[in-house]
C-alpha cells in the first residue's frame, strides 16, 4: 500500500510536469548546460581543460538549480496555494508518501538532467579545450565541484519545499530558495577566498538538506486544511 | 466498537451498525470557537443530512471527519477505527470538500486514475472504475478536458466522480449540489438516492433544505457549534419530531416581540409575510388551542389560522435561524 501510494504519487508529479509542459524544463541543463559551456569555451579562448571543467559545471549547475528551484517549490506550494492538496488529504494515503514520492521524482529528475548536462559538459570540454602541460594549477578540482554541486541541488530543492509548506506559496517559496542559493554562493566565494574551502561544505549542505525534508515530512502530515 | 488502529482496519460493512461517529467534539480556530462538544453517531446505509447556516461549523465537521483537522478534544471514530488523522481511517470514506482547488492543466482523467490507483485497485480494474464513476455522474465526455477548461457545474461532478472511484462505503459530501444548475441538482439527487439505496452511508452538508428532504433519511440542525437538533425525515420531506405549526394570517403586521411575549414557553414565531406568521410548537390540539388563543388575547387580528406540521424549512428556522423567540 505504501509503496503503491509513493509510486501514485511519483507518477502523479509526472503527469503533472506532462500537462503543465514543465517537463521540457529538464531539457535546460542537457541541452543549453553544453551548449553555453561550448560557446563560453571558444568564444572567451579557455586556456586549459579544467578550468573549462569548472566553468561549464557552474553554468550546467547553475541551470540546474533553477530547475530544481522551481520544481520543487510548485510539487508542493501550487497545490497549497489553490487548495488543491484538498483532494489528496482524503485519500486513503499517508500523507508522507504524498511527498516523498513527488520529492523523489524531483531530486531524481534535477539531478539526472545536471549529471546528463555535466558528462556533456565533460565531453565537449575534452574536445574542445587542449590540456597543456605546464599549466596553472586550476582553482578548484572539477569532479570536487561536480559533486559539490549536486549536494547544492539536494539542499535547494529540500529548502524550498520547506520554505513552500511554510509559506504555502509556489511564488514565495521560490525566493525563498533564490535567497537560499545566495547565501551559499556567498558562504562558497568567502572559503575559497580564505583558501579553506573543502568538501566540509557539500557535506554541511547535504545535512541541512537531510534535516530540511525530515521536518517538511514531519510538517506536512500535521497540516490541517 | 472502537478499533484502536492496530491491526488491519475492519471495513464499514462489519457487524458494528454505526459506521461513524463523533463524541464531545470541540474545534476553536483562534478565538473563534467552530465545533462546542458535537456528538452523533451514523448507521450503515443511513443518508443524513447536516443543515446550518455559514459559519455554523459544517465544514469543519465534515474536515474532522475527513481527517483534514484534528479536533480540541473529542473522539471520532470512523468504520470502527479511531480517527487519528490516520489514512487507515480513510479506507471507507469518500470525501468531498466544498471547495477544493484544482490544478487547471489536468484533466478529470487524471484525477480518477490517480484515486482508483491509491485506492489499491489493480491495472486491470481502474479503467473500469473510472469509467463507472464518470458515467455515473454524465462526466465521460469531459474527462479529457483540462478541468480549467469545464464549467463550474462539470467540474463538480469530475470531482464528485472522483469520490465515488473504488465505490467507498462512507461518503462525505460538502456542498455537492454547489454550482450545478436545477436540472443536474435533481440528477443528482436522484444519484445520491440511488447510492442510499444501495447501502453507502451519506453524511451531506448542505445549506439547501431541498438537497436534505430529497435525499435524506435524517436531518441533524446546527447552530454556532452546536447541535440543536437531530430529526428523522418523512420521505413527504417533513421533520416527524411533533412539532406543529400554525399559519396564521391576521389582518395586520405582527410585532413579533411584543406577541411572542405571549405565547407559551417554547414556541416560536416566524414572519412569512406582512400579514402571515408561522407559529411553531410542540404539543396536541389542545395545545394549539391555547396558542390560538394566546394570539387573540395578545390582539393579534386573527383572520385565518390554518394547522399543518412544520416542513424542513419552518423547521430550519425555528432552530437555526434569527428570526426565532428563544
Amino acid at each position: 500500500m505504501t509503496i503503491g501510494a509513493l509510486r501514485a504519487n511519483l507518477r502523479w508529479e509526472a503527469l503533472r510536469w506532462l500537462r503543465s509542459q514543465r517537463l521540457f524544463l529538464l531539457t535546460i541543463p542537457v541541452v543549453a548546460g553544453p551548449i553555453g559551456s561550448a560557446l563560453a569555451f571558444l568564444y572567451f579562448h579557455v586556456p586549459d581543460r579544467s578550468t573549462a571543467l569548472i566553468l561549464g559545471i557552474f553554468v550546467t549547475g547553475g541551470l540546474s538549480a533553477i530547475v530544481v528551484l522551481d520544481l520543487a517549490s510548485l510539487m508542493v506550494g501550487e497545490d497549497l496555494s489553490r487548495r488543491a492538496n484538498l483532494f489528496h488529504f482524503t485519500l486513503p494515503e499517508p500523507r508522507w508518501t504524498i511527498l516523498g514520492g513527488r520529492f523523489v521524482l524531483v531530486l531524481g529528475a534535477g539531478l539526472g538532467a545536471y549529471a546528463a548536462g555535466a558528462a556533456l559538459v565533460w565531453g565537449l570540454a575534452s574536445l574542445l579545450v587542449p590540456s597543456p602541460s605546464g599549466a596553472s594549477p586550476p582553482l578548484l578540482d572539477p569532479l570536487h565541484l561536480a559533486e559539490g554541486v549536486a549536494a547544492l541541488l539536494l539542499f535547494l530543492g529540500a529548502a524550498t519545499v520547506t520554505a513552500s509548506i511554510l509559506t504555502r506559496s509556489a511564488s514565495e517559496a521560490l525566493v525563498a530558495g533564490v535567497l537560499s542559493a545566495v547565501v551559499v554562493a556567498a558562504a562558497t566565494g568567502y572559503l575559497l577566498l580564505q583558501g579553506q574551502l573543502t568538501m566540509v561544505l557539500p557535506l554541511v549542505l547535504l545535512l541541512s538538506a537531510l534535516v530540511a525534508v525530515g521536518w517538511s515530512l514531519v510538517a506536512y502530515g500535521r497540516l490541517e486544511s | 466498537m472502537v478499533h484502536t488502529g492496530e491491526g488491519p482496519a475492519p471495513r464499514a460493512d462489519g457487524d458494528d451498525p454505526v459506521v461513524l461517529s463523533l463524541r464531545s467534539v470541540s474545534k476553536r480556530y483562534g478565538d473563534v470557537v467552530a465545533l462546542r462538544g458535537i456528538s452523533l453517531t451514523l448507521r450503515r446505509g443511513e443518508a443524513v443530512g447536516y443543515l446550518g447556516p455559514n459559519g455554523a461549523g459544517k465544514t469543519t465537521t465534515l474536515k474532522i471527519l475527513a481527517g483534514l483537522a484534528r479536533p480540541d478534544s473529542g473522539e471520532v471514530s470512523v468504520a470502527g477505527v479511531r480517527h487519528d488523522g490516520s489514512h487507515r481511517a480513510r479506507d471507507s470514506l469518500g470525501v468531498l470538500v466544498e471547495t477544493p482547488g484544482v490544478l487547471p492543466y489536468m484533466r478529470g482523467t487524471d484525477l480518477l486514475s490517480h484515486v482508483a490507483e491509491v485506492r489499491g485497485l489493480r491495472v486491470a480494474e481502474r479503467a473500469a472504475a473510472v469509467r463507472q464513476a464518470a458515467d455515473r455522474l454524465g462526466v465521460g465526455d469531459v474527462l479529457s478536458r483540462p478541468l480549467g477548461k469545464l464549467s463550474t457545474g462539470q467540474l463538480r461532478r469530475v470531482q464528485l466522480a472522483a469520490t465515488l472511484v473504488g465505490a467507498p462505503d462512507i461518503l462525505l459530501l460538502d456542498e455537492p449540489t454547489l454550482g450545478l444548475d436545477p436540472a443536474a441538482r435533481v440528477d443528482l439527487r436522484a444519484l445520491l438516492r440511488q447510492l442510499r439505496n444501495e447501502g453507502h452511508t451519506l453524511f451531506l452538508t448542505t445549506h439547501l433544505v431541498e438537497d436534505v428532504q430529497e435525499v435524506c433519511d435524517r436531518v441533524l440542525f446546527l447552530r454556532e457549534g452546536r447541535l440543536v437538533g437531530d430529526e428523522a425525515i418523512r420521505r413527504d420531506g417533513r421533520a416527524s419530531d411533533g412539532h406543529r405549526t400554525l399559519v396564521v394570517r391576521t389582518l395586520e403586521t405582527v410585532d413579533l416581540a411584543r406577541v411572542s411575549g405571549a405565547l407559551p414557553s417554547g414556541t416560536t414565531v416566524l414572519r412569512r409575510s406582512d400579514h402571515e406568521v408561522a407559529v411553531t410548537f410542540e404539543g396536541d390540539e389542545g395545545e394549539q388551542r391555547r396558542v390560538l388563543g394566546a394570539l387573540v388575547t395578545a390582539g393579534v387580528g386573527v383572520v385565518e389560522a390554518t394547522a399543518d406540521r412544520p416542513d424542513l424549512a419552518a423547521r430550519y428556522m425555528a432552530l437555526v435561524g434569527r428570526e426565532e423567540v428563544p
